[in-house]
């Protein structure tokens, strides 16, 4: 492991993980606009009671908390990432304060809270104050008296969108709102707003109903939502479902907003489109690839400019010069060489295009084996989730959905030749089913159900293991008791649930920036989860420990003095020194110490020197109990050797 | 530190080698060179000092060794004594390669003399000794002292390798016809050699070009993880808590591709030649220097001109983003984001193994195995090896393996094999790892209806496909199809056979580029691709299976896309005004597609592109900086699409044509160059034959359009 070649391996590895898609063109970003409706129904608070859990907050108030807690989560997850708070239906308007002379005339009654932008420390303040400690001074949460019209609330958001969000790869637009069917008596204002929509559609901007609902009355998407909501991708007609959020069964209004919101929190991005799945020779059908487990990591420094009125921060520029001139150089000029006895083997471009040239990219399976087949250190890479698409190859999703059933039923992984992406290296991969969500048995319910490609490794990435060899094995006692232990410290509902540990290193980074950002006070310590429960852990198995440790005792010196005795006199081992100055110590074990020496030893005093295992070995060897301190241990050995001389 | 290594290659350069035999179109010397060529650049490439490479030429016209004085040591010349090989002696070496004139040699004192060079060189150091011949077997030989030089070859410790061409050898099924006497009889003796040498190989030569195919993996020294306890229980306040000394090493790690450098030539030279050394203090016939890369910082600034002004890196402070808010962390407080954390492996619970999944491990494995010559150690990872063996669990672990490192999650396997019990330890995703994407079912549909089909749907399987399916799959089981080394079924495409196609492509291809600089590239050995399709006789043994399949998925090519309905199917477009051809600056996007998608007529569709032209020109020349670059890549995007769709290719082209000139001519608000950049990165220009039909531009043309100033 030399330290000094590891810069350009994580840039590969960077690469390789970027979600890029064949849009190259745009900006693999992700901006959310966040609609809220503001009005009399959205702001009348719950039904008092006396309950501790009972709801607080008004339809509005648990939207803004949920949007809080949305901002402070994609700092974390989504740093890069935009998103902005519109509120429509307020008696006030504003919009953007660009100087483009539209103002907030153009819109009436939509409130631009928190414009779309990378949100910056005030804006989370901002935010908190209203939404966390309800201090509305600007008096924003006051509804309007007269009709919004939805058709302006679109333009509002095509607007805010085109401008601040220009060409991103996903943008999308969360409506929360408790009115099933504005416009109910207007068709033209219907219709107007049905065209709005259909230009979001085309802009690319995906729209995501939040329904809230009150008791039993349900969200009626059929009144004015579905002339709106576009299916989610042309291929995918299966997936529009949209859940209401509302309170009751336990859970507040807020949790359940926030349930339903964060599943969306992410922008579903492709990490490849429309491979081509070869399941047959001739059987062709098209996968687009996610990632679906993905190593988040702390942001990395960056260099912040402080001679300026705020804090900015620098952006860097790469511009590349060679070594021994300095000079500017072009990318023309550049070519590619690898290093080869101390020289350089040099090839064109084009030459070194087609070295890594393993055809286009494919994912095909080359046969089937049971899932056993696959061994667990078989891993070097996370997976890819695949799903089916239509786009290329209509018949896709049911041709999927067979392989899937096939495979879960018996218990069988495909294994596949993959090349993801042009140019990328070819891996071989186990496709392996995942198990529906809502199946009991399921490991992972988690994750969505399908298909993943999990990269096998290659013999290049096996290393050697140097056996220790020759080793002492537990009895059947010991495990046995250990099984114990392992039965009683089981994780709860016997399955490992990421989602239950947080990453505790990332968790402290962002608290500490916040804190400095917010400037809040700097926490202590924050939690960790994936610290070990030790109480539980005494108290569920603390007893079967003490029995485990007491027969390990026993065992230990059992085995030393076996192997002792083996070693001694002349087979000694001779490729195993280290052992023999470690293990043996200077001192005869006291299993070997004869009648003479041990007697010797009681009268010298020199019993004392000897280690609470040699001395366990030697009454272990009498046939004396070994338990006790180390002062009683030396006594129970002079007691015999007086009695038995 | 691996071992040092002395190898010498006895080549006969006899005339007899030039001819070409048995069907070759190669001489006979240029195939065996293959193989030591091979072993020779094997040496190369690793660059190490204690890798030794001598060379000795038999039948050679001239006469050049240290037992010349002596008779019998006629026509054999050292070529190369022993020492390191770089690239300059490999160049050298490959100048006196090649076919004599001569006839005589005697390959017996070839190997005296490379007995005596080895001597020389290695004394009595523990070196591992290596001396390959590599003979036609045409020459006359002494076999008279072939006894005693065997002999002296063990004692000395020398692996002596003996390759002929077209020798006979019956284990690799080789025999030549027509074999002449005089080959025969030397064959025999040279066997005699080899046999009577403890460390003798004698064999074809053909086999081993053969084996030259089959990768070799590099072996890399164990690399420890981690070195300390791993305990269960907190051993601090609980005695009894289990407490085992383990040590942790990588079981796998991604190998990689050897990397190459980014060069630039040097003007002054041209690029005639292809290597050249770059070595420091030799300055002599450098072609190439290494690139490096220099950052410029640059600052928002709405008094500068683009709105941007650099800045000294001097001047900058370290710092994070917490959103668009840069936090600066003063010097003194650098470590205040870092967790502070102390080393330990500690075991937080168990689950069983049918509840976990391969495809959540992230990463790379390593292997735990208790503390090497510790009993008590061995015997309580012992126990718990084998009690998850026997309850089938897994062990979730929380492991620090540095004080101060981040802590992670593992998942920990037990692990059984003769001389081995351990664990293996699988990296686990954290809550923040786990992104939720929701995806439809893929056994139900739900219909905009609220109804859940079970079947008949096109996205579901019909009982037909499921049987197929479940037929194909059944008959293309490989985990019995391989053959192994005694003939038994065994699996095929086991781990430890495949071989990683990039890094071998790549080693394979710089090996011979650098003995044929100026030689294509090589092909793809075929071996990197053995596992690239399916096996062919299991497909046509499986063909019916392979047809029902096909049939009954009833999979076809692309679909025409459908005008775009909300799910409530309405016509949206029915709704739109009379307004249709209209772009407006407000809403280009949507008012191009609704133009493009509503109209037939050819100058409509000109009129359209015209004005989205002209919407992007103002936008570029409007923008502030950089401000609306975004919103006209955009707008281009867009508009490139809509008209590869429609099958218009000139519009655009015409128009990106212009666009360019007026970009790099500065008629749009200044120096747009990096915008042009930005159009040439996302690979927005001209429109080419392979993307739309219609297009009279080649796709040289539309390489040549990205390269032109």
């Amino acid at each position: 492991m030399s330290g000094g070649d590891h810069g350009w391996k994580r840039e590969e590895e960077d690469e390789a993980d970027q979600e890029i898609d064949e849009t190259s063109y745009k900006t693999q970003k992700d901006a959310i606009l966040l609609a809220i409706e503001v009005s009399e129904s959205m702001l009348e608070a719950p039904p008092a009671s006396s309950s501790k859990k009972a709801d607080r907050d008004s339809p509005v108030q648990a939207a803004l908390k949920c949007a809080y807690h949305l901002m402070e989560q994609r700092i974390i997850s989504n740093p890069k990432d935009m998103m902005g708070i519109l509120l429509f239906g307020t008696n006030k308007s504003k919009f953007q304060d660009e100087n483009d002379g539209r103002k907030g005339l153009g819109y009436p009654h939509c409130y631009l809270f928190t414009d779309l932008d990378v949100p910056a420390a005030e804006d989370v303040n901002k935010l908190k104050t209203l939404a966390e400690d309800g201090e509305d001074e600007d008096e924003v949460l006051k509804p309007t008296s007269e009709t919004v019209s939805m058709s302006n609330v679109f333009f509002c958001a095509n607007q805010i969108f085109t401008t601040r969000a220009a060409n991103f790869g996903s943008r999308r637009l969360f409506i929360v709102t408790d009115n099933d069917s504005p416009h109910s008596s207007d068709k033209a204002a219907r219709s107007a707003a049905a065209v709005r929509a259909k230009d979001l559609y085309d802009l690319g901007i995906t729209i995501e109903l939040f329904p809230i609902t009150r008791g039993d009355e349900p969200f009626q998407v059929g009144n004015f939502y579905e002339d709106i909501i576009y299916h989610e991708s042309f291929g995918e007609a299966n997936s529009t479902d949209v859940r209401s959020s509302k309170s009751g069964d336990g859970l507040t209004l807020l949790n359940s907003l926030i349930a339903n919101i964060n599943s969306k929190q992410s922008a579903k991005r492709a990490l490849f489109s429309n491979v081509p799945f070869e399941i047959a020779p001739g059987l062709k059908i098209s996968v687009k690839g996610y990632n679906i487990v993905h190593r988040q990591t702390p942001a990395r420094t960056c260099y912040i400019w402080l001679d300026g009125e705020k804090p900015q921060i620098a952006i860097g520029e790469t511009t590349r010069v060679a070594e021994d001139s300095t000079r500017n150089v072009e990318k023309q000029e550049i070519k590619k060489a690898y290093k080869f006895g101390g020289e350089y083997v040099y090839f064109t471009p084009d030459e070194q295009k087609t070295l890594r040239d393993f055809g286009s990219p494919t994912i095909r399976i080359l046969g089937f084996k049971p899932r056993k087949a696959i061994p667990i250190w078989a891993s070097v890479k996370k997976a890819t989730f695949i799903f089916p698409s239509e786009e290329d190859y209509v018949g896709s999703t049911r041709v999927y959905s067979a392989l899937w059933q096939k495979l879960l039923k018996d218990d069988k992984v495909g294994i596949a030749w993959c090349i993801t992406r042009s140019n990328a290296q070819p891996i071989l991969a186990a496709i392996i089913p995942s198990k529906e969500q809502s199946d009991d048995d399921s490991g992972t319910p988690y994750l969505p159900s399908g298909l993943w490609i999990y990269p096998l490794p290659f013999a290049d990435d096996i290393r050697e293991i140097k056996a220790p060899g020759e080793l002492a094995r537990s009895s059947d006692d010991l495990t046995t008791q250990m099984r114990t232990i392992i039965q009683q410290l089981q994780l709860p509902k016997a399955m490992f649930n990421p989602k239950k540990y947080p990453n505790p290193s990332l968790q402290w980074h962002y608290r500490i920036l916040q804190a400095l950002a917010l400037e809040d006070e700097v926490p202590e310590k924050v939690e960790d989860a994936t610290e070990p429960k030790y109480r539980a852990i005494s108290k569920r198995a603390g007893g079967y420990l003490e029995d485990w440790w007491e027969t390990l005792e026993k065992e230990a010196g059992n085995a030393k003095q076996a192997k002792a005795l083996k070693r001694d006199p002349d087979d000694a081992l001779p490729e195993r020194p280290a052992k023999r100055s470690r293990a043996g110590s200077e001192k005869p074990s006291g299993s070997i110490l004869s009648q003479a020496q041990l007697k010797s030893a009681v009268e010298n005093g020199t019993l004392a020197k000897m280690t609470v295992a040699q001395l366990k070995d030697v009454l272990g060897a009498k046939g004396l109990s070994t338990s006790g301190k180390k002062a009683d241990l030396v006594e129970r050995i002079e007691e015999w050797a007086e009695q038995g001389v | 530190m691996a071992e040092k290594e002395a190898s010498i290659f006895i080549i006969d350069l006899g005339s007899s080698m030039a001819q070409s035999n048995h069907g070759r179109s190669e001489s006979d010397l240029d195939w065996s060179m293959r193989y030591v060529w091979d072993k020779i650049t094997d040496t190369v490439s690793a660059n190490r000092k204690t890798l030794c490479v001598g060379v000795v030429g038999l039948r050679t016209d001239e006469t050049n060794n240290k037992l010349q004085e002596d008779e019998g040591y006629e026509n054999i010349s050292v070529l190369q004594e022993l020492g390191p090989m770089g690239m300059t002696a490999l160049r050298d070496l490959q100048s006196s390669i090649g076919p004599s004139t001569t006839s005589t040699g005697d390959a017996i004192s070839a190997i005296v003399v490379a007995v005596d060079m080895m001597a020389t060189f290695t004394k009595k150091l523990k070196w591992t000794r290596k001396i390959y011949l590599v003979t036609d077997g045409q020459g006359a030989m002494d076999a008279d002292d072939v006894e005693d030089i065997a002999k002296k070859i063990n004692d000395s410790n020398i692996q002596l390798t003996i390759l002929g061409v077209d020798f006979d050898d019956e284990e690799y099924g080789v025999k030549e016809e027509d074999k002449p006497p005089q080959k025969a009889e030397n064959e025999q003796t040279l066997k005699t050699l080899a046999n009577a040498c403890t460390d003798g190989v004698f064999a074809s030569i053909g086999e081993a070009i053969d084996q030259l195919d089959t990768p070799r993996v590099k072996s890399v020294k164990p690399y420890k993880t981690y070195d300390g306890s791993l305990t269960l229980g907190d051993p601090e306040k609980f005695p009894a808590a289990m407490n085992i000394n383990v040590e942790r090493y990588f079981k796998t790690h991604l190998a990689r591709p050897l990397a190459a450098s980014t060069v630039v030539v040097k003007p002054e030279l041209g690029g005639s030649q292809s290597t050249e050394t770059v070595d420091g203090g030799d300055m002599e016939g450098i072609e190439f220097s290494a690139v490096k890369q220099n950052r410029s910082y640059k600052v928002n600034d709405a008094d500068a001109p683009g709105g941007k002004r650099d800045v000294e890196f001097e001047s900058l402070a370290k710092g994070f983003e917490y959103g668009r808010t840069a936090v600066h962390i003063s010097e003194s407080e650098h470590n205040i984001t870092k967790l502070e954390s102390v080393k330990s492996f500690t075991i937080i619970g168990f689950i069983p193994w049918n509840k976990y999944e391969l495809f959540l491990n992230m990463g790379e494995v390593c292997v735990t195995h208790a503390r090497k010559f510790d009993e008590k150690s061995e015997l309580a990872l012992s126990s718990l090896v084998w009690a998850l063996n026997e309850v089938e669990s897994y062990a979730v672990a929380r492991l620090v393996t540095k004080d101060g490192k981040d802590p992670q999650l593992v998942l920990l396997a037990p692990h059984v094999e003769p001389g081995l019990e351990c664990l293996y330890d699988v990296p686990l995703p954290f809550a923040e790892d786990i992104r939720s994407y929701q995806f439809p079912p893929l056994d139900r549909v739900v219909t905009i209806t609220g109804q859940t089909l079970k079947s008949e749907h096109r996205f579901l399987p019909s009982d037909d496909l499921n049987l197929a399916m479940s037929d194909y799959v059944d008959a293309m089981d490989i985990s019995t199809y391989g053959v192994d080394d005694d003939g038994e079924p065994s699996e095929y495409a086991p781990i430890e056979e495949s071989y990683n196609p990039s890094i071998h492509r790549i080693n394979h291809a710089v090996k011979n580029r650098a003995i044929h600089p100026d030689g294509s590239v090589p092909t793809i050995p075929p071996i990197l691709l053995q596992f690239s399709s399916p096996p062919e006789d299991l497909l046509s043994k499986n063909k019916d299976a392979i047809e029902a399949l096909i049939e009954a998925s009833d999979a076809k090519g692309k679909r025409r896309r459908d005008a775009v309905k909300p799910i409530s199917g309405l016509d949206v477009d029915a709704l739109l005004g009379d307004d249709k051809g209209t772009i407006s600056p407000e809403n280009p996007i949507p008012d191009f597609k609704n133009a493009i998608g509503t109209t037939e007529s050819e100058s409509e569709i000109e009129d359209a592109a015209k004005q989205m032209g002209d919407i992007i020109r103002s936008l570029v020349t409007e923008s502030f900086g950089d401000s609306k670059h975004d919103q006209a890549m955009e707008c281009i995007g867009v508009m490139r699409e809509e008209l590869i769709n429609i099958e218009e290719p000139k519009f655009f082209n015409s128009f990106i044509r212009n666009f360019k000139k007026a970009l790099l001519s500065g008629t749009l608000g200044g120096d747009r160059r990096d915008f042009w950049f930005k159009i040439r990165y996302g690979k927005l220009g001209l429109i080419d034959k392979t993307q739309a039909d219609t297009s009279d531009v080649t796709l040289d043309d539309a390489d040549q359009f990205y390269k032109q100033r």
